[in-house]
């Protein structure tokens, strides 16, 4: 379908950090968003639409604080709405943003958005309050032990140890010393990893993504504006969301459709937008991937999920194997991914923008040679909604 | 460059209506020290918790089913970090499938020494039988109940020397 | 610029309060959902995609979408949501369909009245920086602009007056079973009790589907998307001219230019107004080119903008007679669609060819949205 493809003409990135004390969240959000319009060298008269990006408000303690980040973005008297998936926030948001331009209303669109973790001293409370009052709410539900608790059957099922674990926390900090974007980026060992603070089993310190502040802004544009002002650009030819049930136990116990182990709906996500971009061996096709994964044990699943391995549980001996690391057969979070930087609002737009930065060769060093296609993936709720995206060159 | 800070607190009552499913699963667990599921009308499968309809075929959920109190281990964790507003650890809680169940039911495991973690993994794993035990005093609410290892374990344990 | 494929209507449900307590929220949203689907005509396999949007504050979970997808269908489907206006939910599927990519959307929202206290729900909406101190919340800010208003226009008092009299008899006239039975609003002067009602629990669901899938469904009573347009005001409120609505301007303009409108004073049979204030409507009627403000009192009281008069506005009665606060603005636009299909119930003015929903919401109407339905494809 070319000449009515949606491209990618501006990427904005925050060097991610535990606190931003310089700054009020809306001015996080403008310091991405002025990077991005540098980027794409644009006025802000030529942004037709703006689509927001935000999880959950108590985060950032504004109640629809994108309210307050119209003037950040420039919103003023133009068409302004704002997504919240979750985690997923990020690449839906850009996801949305596609869809105003490939609806045909809009030539050029911005997506923008901030998270300020470092001052909000309760985000597991908060995060505990994605569970529905009625059943789950009383007990200690939580991200981090919910992963755990997914961490435990993939254990079971596939044999992963907390060894194996370990090694995809090495594998991306080694990624994110190459990238100067990244929050963790501290070179670490196996040992250092299982020596880390035991937080819930069997899920430690080193094994969780932090907590990040920053700002991450994206352009696109019509495939007609882009060639009308002969501008560089990288294509979104893939795109998709799926949910699975919210009830965790339900991925549990007797033949459950989505398996808590495994990540269901990315699979079907990733189903979709494969499909859409004509991808039917992501194995061989897949030059590089951003999938979201905010424990290292998650990272192993995603794998699984975009089906670059050929069953389910296969990832943990590739990953052994360095196959995932950059320089093997498909690097895998290349910038340290979300385990090493995770503004919880943009986080899975940070993962959409370092695809995009690196089918376009322009990743620095920790760009993957060749990478000519690539894919993102973003995760929201209690490990329910994902979505995806296939980025080209 | 003076950098000045804020404090601010969330603080916001809610009065959430459970529903006649949730609130007649709640009267059970209070009154009878029982806990049931609902039956998926399509598929057979009885949901618990129950819901007065079910997510996969959006059809609505037609008997109760007793299930338990006996079950088995599907997931858990140890927490071992304090956070705030949740409980000081350590902790373990996950989820079982009860006898007579399709899908699990999230709770505590109590009375499990967590000192050693990996010891208690193990005593934990996926697959371990445990018995849904009730508080003798109930409100009608999720931690009336907790789950304790079932004595056919330690049973088997000694068994094996 | 104009749609690559063009949406309908093709199935609504309006709950505009909800006042039993048997069921949970998820439950509440699951009827919702169903009841649009039965209207629609479809099941939820012929759904490509959901749209949903809710507060997070007002529901009392940190992610909405979360536990509200189970019950709108959204296992093992595409689900995403909105969570700044209930308006945008429609926008963000309309859009869907328009990519050419989607033939069906499914949009619900929904509105519940669990906080104890939704002024303090809305409070935690100002930004701690500067306003949080204030007793900011929606209703205040509506009482600032209404002030604001007042200065700029003398007879806006006696206009405003008169719009929540028409609304409130076309409300007793659109919902005579049960009557009506409403709490009046908190006095915010200028804003008087008469002016605005308390929030009650509500929920709307629509279903938009494309040409080609109306056209094999042999589907006939549609309301076709002929223009749509949306724009945000600045943050803060001092920042902003509250004696008017530039925003809804430039949607409104949007809209009408993809819809062909020249004369929107004659253009339509009717419109639905978010009047969260009537000060709100009179904004609306000048920003949406339907009455000038020097024109505001003389049509406010003489029956133009009422049942039987050129442009009836608001036969539903308007956010005056329900206000499920987050559902207000999405509401107005299921009741234009309902009443190009026929579906308006007691309030159905007869053959409505073309309509007008005017949808706004937050601090003293910050998202302001303009769509234009019609029976035809084409005007």
């Amino acid at each position: 379908m070319s000449g009515d493809r949606v491209g990618i003409i501006g990427i904005g990135q925050s060097e991610f950090c535990s606190r931003r004390d310089d700054a009020s969240y809306p001015e996080l959000v403008r310091e991405g968003v002025v990077r991005a319009m540098q980027d794409a060298n644009l006025d802000f008269d030529a942004i037709e639409a703006v689509v927001y990006s935000l999880s959950p408000d108590a985060m950032i303690g504004i109640g629809n604080a994108e309210r307050l980040g119209v003037d950040a973005v420039g919103g003023r008297n133009k068409p302004f709405l704002r997504i919240n998936n979750g985690g997923a926030t990020g690449i839906s948001a850009v996801a949305a943003a596609y869809y105003h331009v490939a609806s045909g209303m809009f030539d050029v669109v911005l997506t923008a958005g901030a998270d300020k973790i470092g001052e909000c001293g309760d985000s597991q409370t908060i995060l505990n309050k994605i569970w529905d009052p009625s059943y789950e709410r009383p007990l200690p539900l939580g991200t981090i032990n919910m992963l755990a608790m997914s961490a435990v059957r993939y254990m079971q099922r596939y044999g992963m140890t907390e060894e194996d674990m370990a090694r995809v926390t090495v594998k991306n900090r080694r990624h994110a010393s190459l990238n100067p974007k990244a929050h963790l980026r501290r070179i670490v060992s196996i040992e250092d990893v299982l020596a880390s603070r035991l937080i819930s089993w069997p899920i430690k310190l080193m094994d969780c993504c932090p907590q990040s502040s920053g700002g991450a802004a994206m352009v696109l544009a019509s495939e007609k504006f882009i060639r009308g002002n002969h501008l560089d650009a990288v294509w979104i030819t893939g795109v998709g969301h799926s949910a699975e049930t919210y009830w965790m136990g339900d991925r549990m116990g007797n033949n459950p459709t989505a398996e808590h182990a495994d990540a269901y709906a990315l699979g079907r996500s990733f189903e979709k937008s494969y499909r859409m971009a004509g991808v039917t061996d992501p194995a061989r096709q897949v030059h590089v991937a951003e999938l979201y994964a905010p424990f290292s044990n998650t990272e192993f699943h995603s794998i699984d999920a975009a089906r670059l391995v050929s069953r389910p549980g296969e990832s943990v001996a590739r990953l052994r194997d360095g196959e995932f690391d950059i320089g093997g057969k498909i690097p895998v979070n290349p910038s340290g991914g979300t385990l090493c930087t995770n503004a919880i609002a943009v986080t899975a737009m940070a993962r959409v923008a370092e695809v995009a930065l690196q089918v376009w060769g322009r990743a620095g060093e920790h760009q993957v040679e060749g990478a000519r296609l690539g894919i993102a993936s973003g995760n929201g709720g209690d490990h329910q909604i994902f979505g995806t995206m296939v980025i080209e060159a | 460059m003076e950098l000045l800070e804020r404090q601010e607190v969330w603080n916001i009552t809610y009065h959430h209506a459970l529903g006649e499913t949730a609130s007649w699963f709640y009267t059970r667990i209070r009154d009878e020290a029982a806990i049931y599921g609902r039956r998926c009308s399509k598929t057979g499968r009885v949901l618990v918790p129950p819901r007065s309809f079910s997510d996969e075929t959006l059809l609505p959920t037609t008997d109760w089913v007793k299930v338990g109190p006996g079950g088995r281990i599907e997931a858990f964790t140890m927490v071992y970090e304090k956070f705030n507003n949740l409980p000081d650890p350590p902790y373990a809680f996950g989820y079982v499938l009860l006898d007579g169940a399709d899908t699990a039911l999230g709770g505590y495991f109590k009375g499990i020494d967590l000192t050693d973690p990996q010891a208690a993994a193990a005593k934990l794993k996926i697959g371990t039988r445990v018995v849904a035990t009730f508080a003798p005093e109930r409100k009608g609410e999720m931690l009336d109940f907790w789950f304790e290892l079932a004595a056919y374990n330690c049973v088997h344990e000694v068994a094996e020397g | 610029m104009g749609m690559r494929v063009q949406p309908a209507v093709i199935g609504c449900t309006i709950r505009p309060v909800i006042a039993a307590r048997d069921r949970s929220l998820e439950e509440m949203i699951y009827d919702t959902a169903q009841l649009a689907l039965a209207d629609a005509g479809i099941t939820i396999e012929d759904v490509d995609g959901i749209v949903v949007a809710a507060n997070d504050q007002f529901d009392g979970r940190s992610i909405s979408v979360m536990m509200a997808s189970g019950p709108v269908g959204g296992v093992d489907r595409d689900i995403m949501s909105t969570p700044s206006a209930s308006e945008h939910a429609f926008i963000l599927g309309a859009l869907r369909v328009a990519t050419g990519q989607f033939r069906t959307q499914l949009v619900v929202s929904w509105s519940p009245t669990e906080t104890s206290s939704m002024a303090e729900a809305q409070r935690l909406g100002t930004d701690p920086y500067f306003h949080r101190g204030l007793p900011l919340d929606e209703l205040s800010a509506h009482a600032l602009q209404a002030s604001a208003v007042e200065r700029a226009e003398p007879r806006a008092r006696a206009a405003a007056e008169a719009v929540a009299e028409k609304n409130r008899a076309h409300g007793r006239a659109a919902w005579p079973n049960p009557p009506v039975q409403t709490q009046p609003g908190p006095l915010r002067w200028p804003i008087m009790p008469t002016m605005t009602t308390a929030p009650v629990t509500g929920s709307v669901a629509m279903v938009l589907a494309a040409p080609d899938f109306i056209a094999e469904r042999g589907l006939r009573d549609v309301a076709w998307l002929q223009g749509m347009g949306w724009a945000t005001e600045p943050s803060f409120l001092g920042d902003r001219d509250l004696t008017s609505a530039p925003a809804l301007a430039a949607a409104a303009r949007q809209a009408y230019a993809t819809a062909g409108i020249t004369d929107p004073a004659s253009a339509f049979d009717l419109a639905e107004v978010t009047d969260a204030t009537p000060y709100a409507e009179l904004l609306a009627y000048e920003a949406l080119s339907l009455c000038p403000r020097v024109d505001w009192q003389a049509q406010a009281t003489d029956g133009s903008l009422a049942r039987g008069g050129r442009l009836p506005v608001n036969l539903s009665g308007g956010v005056l007679t329900w206000n499920p606060v987050f559902c207000t603005g999405l509401i107005r636009v299921a009741e234009v669609a309902n009443q190009i299909r026929g579906r308006a119930g007691a309030h159905q003015l007869p053959n409505v060819r073309r309509g007008l929903a005017h949808a706004g919401s937050g601090f003293a109407m910050q998202y302001q949205a303009a769509m234009v339905l019609g029976r035809e494809a084409r005007a």
